[in-house]
C-alpha cells in the first residue's frame, strides 16, 4: 500500500460514502507529485437519512451537490464527511395529500356527491317542467292529436327480419371494440406494437390497426344491412315517410321527460322519437364517423391538394370524436330505454325474432354480450399479433 | 454453433430520462425499462441465423440490476435459448472495464462461436464494450457492422466509416458489433411467450464468476459531478432592417462560432 488515499467520487446509492470506501492506492501508482495535491471528496451524508429525504435534498438543491465535490474538505489521514453537508439539509416537508388523478379523495367524493345531486335535482326539474308544460292550455290537444307515433305506409311489415338481427348483433361487437380501440388510440404514448403495410407504407399502431380493420367490417355489415333495409322495404320503419313524424317525436319526447312513457309497439312500428334516432345513427352519424374516420387515415389521398383544402384533416379530428361521444350517449339511453320498458319482450323482438314474453331472447342477448367481452379481452397484442401479421409486418418499435 | 448475444436493460427513450443527482447514475424508477434496441436487433441477428441453421444455440448475456429478470426474458420469448442474468450489489455503477470484465468472465465459462453485441447503448452511450470484450477474450473483433454474413468458422460483414465501407472478415470465434442498419426485432408470439417461461434463467453473482469489484489494484471510474440539463434558453432573434447581414456576423463572431 502507498501513502496515498484513494480519490473519491459520488457515492454509490443516495445518502451513501462516497465510492470508492476510504482507503490507499496501491504504491506503485503514488507519484510523488500526486501526494501533494489537496484530496477532491465529494459531501457525504454522515447520519444516513431516510432514503426520502435524501432525495428531497437532491431535488431541492442540484446546485449543492453538483458544485460540492470542487470543495476540498478533509485530509488525507481523516476523511470525515465535510460538516458543511449538515447545515443544507432542508426540513421535511409536510406529507401531502394523496392525488387521484388532479384531486384527492376526499375532493373526489365531494365532486361525485355534488354531481348526483346536481343531476337528481336537474332530472326532478325537467320532470316537474315537462308535468307543468303539459297542463298548459293546447298542450294536451296536441298530444291527442300526436300520440308519439304515426301509421306506417300500408306496405309496411312487422317483425324484426334474421338480417337485421344479425346485423344488429355485428354492430354491437364490432361498436365496442371500435370505441375500445379508437380510445386506446387517442390515449395511447407508447403504442404495445406497430404494424406496417406489406406493400409498404406508413408504420402505424397495432391499436389503430385493429381500430381500421373493425371499421371495414363494421361498414361492410352497415351496408350489407342498408341494402337489404332498402330491398326487403322495411327502410320505412326507420326513415321518416311523412311531416307528421315531426311534431309526434315532439310528442313521445314530451311524454318520456314526463315519465309518463308513450306505449310500446316496437314490433310494428317504432315511435316518432325513436324513428327519428334510429335513422340519424345510421343515416348521419354512422356515415359522418366514417367519413371523418378516413380522412385522418392513411386511406386518404395526401396529395389531393383541392380536396384537402376543402375538406382540411382538423375538421375531420374535430367531429370524428364528438360523434364517437353521440353514439356512446345513443347507446347508454338505447339501453337503459330497452331494459325500462319491457325488457324480455324488447330483448325477443331484436335477439329472438319474436313478440312474446320469455327468456330466449334474453339469453342470445347474454351470449351476445359474451361474445363481445370475450373479443374485448382477445383484443391485445400477443392476439392481435398473429393475425396483423397475415396482413403486414409486426414490430415492437 | 453457440452464439452469445448482449443485451441490455436500459430507461425506455420513449419517455424522460433522469439521472439520480446524487449518485449520477440512472434513476431507473423514473422511467419504463426495456431491452435497448440495439440489443434486440443483435438478437434478431443470431435468430435469424439460427433458424437457418440447425443446431445454433442462442443465448442472451445481461449484466443488469436484480429486477431486470422480466426484461431478459423477452429475449427469451423472442426466441433465445437460455439466458445468463449476471446481478450482484457491488456493480451498482460499475464502470465499463468492469463491466467488460464481468462479461467476460461470464463468456469464459461456456464455449462460445460468436459473441454479437450493439454498437452503442442508448443509456451510457459508451460503445467500447465490444472492443473490451474482445481484448479480454483474446478473439478477433468487427465492429459499427451494418451486413452481416455468418459462415461455419468465419464472420465477414460491412463496415461503414468515414471514407467509404469496409469489408471485413474474422474467422471464429470473435466479437462483433452491428448499428442499426440491421432488421428490426421480431415480435415474440404466444408459443414464444409461453416457451420462454421454461427456458433456463441463471442468475450469477460476481462471486461465481470470481471478479472482485472494489481490487484497489484495478484502477476504476469514479464520477465528480453531475447536474441536471440546463433548461432551454430563448434563442436571439435577428429582425432585418437592412443590418441583418452585419448584426449576423456580430452574433457569429461574439458566440465564436465564425
Amino acid at each position: 500500500m502507498g501513502t496515498t488515499s484513494l480519490r473519491r467520487g459520488l457515492p454509490r446509492v443516495p445518502g451513501g460514502e462516497p465510492w470508492p470506501p476510504a482507503g490507499l492506492a496501491p504504491s506503485p501508482a503514488a507519484a510523488p507529485a500526486v501526494q501533494a495535491e489537496p484530496e477532491l471528496i465529494a459531501p457525504a451524508h454522515p447520519s444516513a437519512p431516510a432514503a426520502s429525504v435524501v432525495e428531497t435534498v437532491a431535488e431541492a438543491e442540484p446546485p449543492a451537490v453538483a458544485s460540492a465535490p470542487a470543495v476540498p474538505a478533509a485530509p488525507p489521514a481523516a476523511p470525515a464527511p465535510a460538516p458543511a453537508a449538515v447545515t443544507e439539509k432542508p426540513v421535511r416537508p409536510k406529507a401531502e395529500p394523496r392525488l387521484y388523478g388532479s384531486r384527492t379523495l376526499g375532493q373526489w367524493i365531494k365532486l361525485v356527491v355534488l354531481l348526483a345531486v346536481g343531476a337528481v335535482a336537474a332530472a326532478a326539474i325537467l320532470v316537474l317542467a315537462a308535468r307543468g308544460v303539459t297542463t298548459l292550455p293546447g298542450v294536451s290537444e296536441f298530444l291527442e292529436k300526436y300520440p308519439g307515433a304515426y301509421d306506417l305506409p300500408d306496405t309496411a311489415e312487422p317483425g324484426f327480419p334474421w338480417w337485421a338481427q344479425w346485423a344488429h348483433f355485428f354492430n354491437i361487437f364490432l361498436m365496442v371494440l371500435i370505441i375500445r380501440s379508437g380510445y386506446q388510440v387517442r390515449t395511447e404514448q407508447k403504442p404495445p406494437a406497430f404494424w406496417t403495410p406489406k406493400r409498404g407504407g406508413k408504420k402505424i399502431s397495432i391499436n389503430l390497426w385493429l381500430h381500421q380493420s373493425l371499421d371495414i367490417l363494421w361498414l361492410a355489415n352497415g351496408l350489407i344491412f342498408v341494402v337489404l333495409l332498402f330491398a326487403s322495404g322495411r327502410w320505412m320503419r326507420i326513415v321518416p315517410t311523412s311531416w307528421e313524424a315531426f311534431p309526434n317525436t315532439l310528442s313521445a319526447l314530451l311524454q318520456y321527460m314526463t315519465l309518463d312513457w308513450p306505449v310500446e309497439t316496437g314490433w310494428v312500428n317504432y315511435n316518432s322519437l325513436q324513428q327519428l334516432m334510429y335513422f340519424l345513427v345510421v343515416f348521419i352519424a354512422a356515415p359522418l364517423a366514417a367519413i371523418t374516420g378516413v380522412r385522418m387515415s392513411e386511406f386518404w389521398p395526401k396529395d389531393a391538394k383541392a380536396l384537402n383544402k376543402i375538406y382540411p384533416v382538423e375538421v375531420a379530428r374535430a367531429i370524428h370524436f364528438p360523434t364517437m361521444l353521440f353514439f356512446v350517449l345513443f347507446i347508454l339511453i338505447h339501453v337503459f330505454l330497452v331494459f325500462a320498458t319491457g325488457a324480455l319482450r324488447n330483448l325477443n323482438h331484436m335477439f329472438g325474432g319474436t313478440d312474446v314474453v320469455n327468456w330466449v331472447g334474453f339469453w342470445l342477448f347474454a351470449a351476445a354480450i359474451a361474445v363481445t367481452a370475450a373479443g374485448w379481452y382477445a383484443a391485445r397484442p400477443l392476439v392481435l399479433a398473429p393475425i396483423a401479421k397475415l396482413f403486414g409486418q409486426v414490430s415492437s418499435r | 454453433m453457440k452464439i452469445i448475444v448482449l443485451v441490455k436493460e436500459v430507461p425506455d427513450t420513449y419517455g424522460d430520462r433522469k439521472l439520480n443527482l446524487e449518485t449520477g447514475l440512472a434513476d431507473r424508477e423514473a422511467s419504463e425499462t426495456v431491452i435497448d434496441e440495439i440489443g434486440e436487433r443483435a438478437l434478431e441477428l443470431a435468430l435469424t441465423y439460427a433458424d437457418a441453421n440447425e443446431g445454433t444455440e442462442v443465448a442472451v448475456l445481461s449484466l443488469a440490476p436484480e429486477g431486470a429478470t422480466a426484461t431478459i426474458r423477452k429475449g427469451l420469448a423472442m426466441g433465445a435459448g437460455s439466458a445468463t442474468h449476471i446481478s450482484d450489489e457491488a456493480l451498482r455503477g460499475a464502470d465499463l472495464g468492469l463491466t467488460a470484465e464481468t462479461l467476460a468472465a461470464a463468456i469464459r465459462r461456456v464455449e462460445f462461436d460468436l459473441v454479437i453485441t450493439g454498437n452503442v447503448s442508448t443509456d451510457g452511450s459508451g460503445g467500447m464494450i465490444p472492443a473490451m470484450l474482445a481484448e479480454l477474450l483474446d478473439v478477433p473483433l468487427a465492429t459499427g457492422l451494418s451486413s452481416v454474413q455468418i459462415s461455419d468458422g468465419a464472420v465477414s460483414g460491412s463496415r461503414p466509416v468515414e471514407s467509404g465501407v469496409q469489408q471485413v472478415s474474422a474467422t471464429l470465434p470473435a466479437v462483433i458489433s452491428i448499428t442499426e442498419a440491421l432488421p428490426g426485432p421480431r415480435f415474440p408470439n404466444f408459443k414464444g411467450i409461453m416457451a420462454a417461461k421454461k427456458k433456463p434463467v441463471e442468475v450469477l453473482t460476481l462471486a461465481d464468476l470470481g471478479v472482485t469489484a472494489d481490487n484497489p489494484d484495478a484502477a476504476r471510474s469514479i464520477m465528480l459531478t453531475v447536474a441536471e440539463k440546463p433548461p432551454h434558453a430563448a434563442g436571439v432573434k435577428i429582425i432585418d432592417e437592412g443590418d441583418a447581414g452585419e448584426k449576423l456576423a456580430d452574433f457569429l463572431i461574439e458566440n465564436r462560432l465564425a
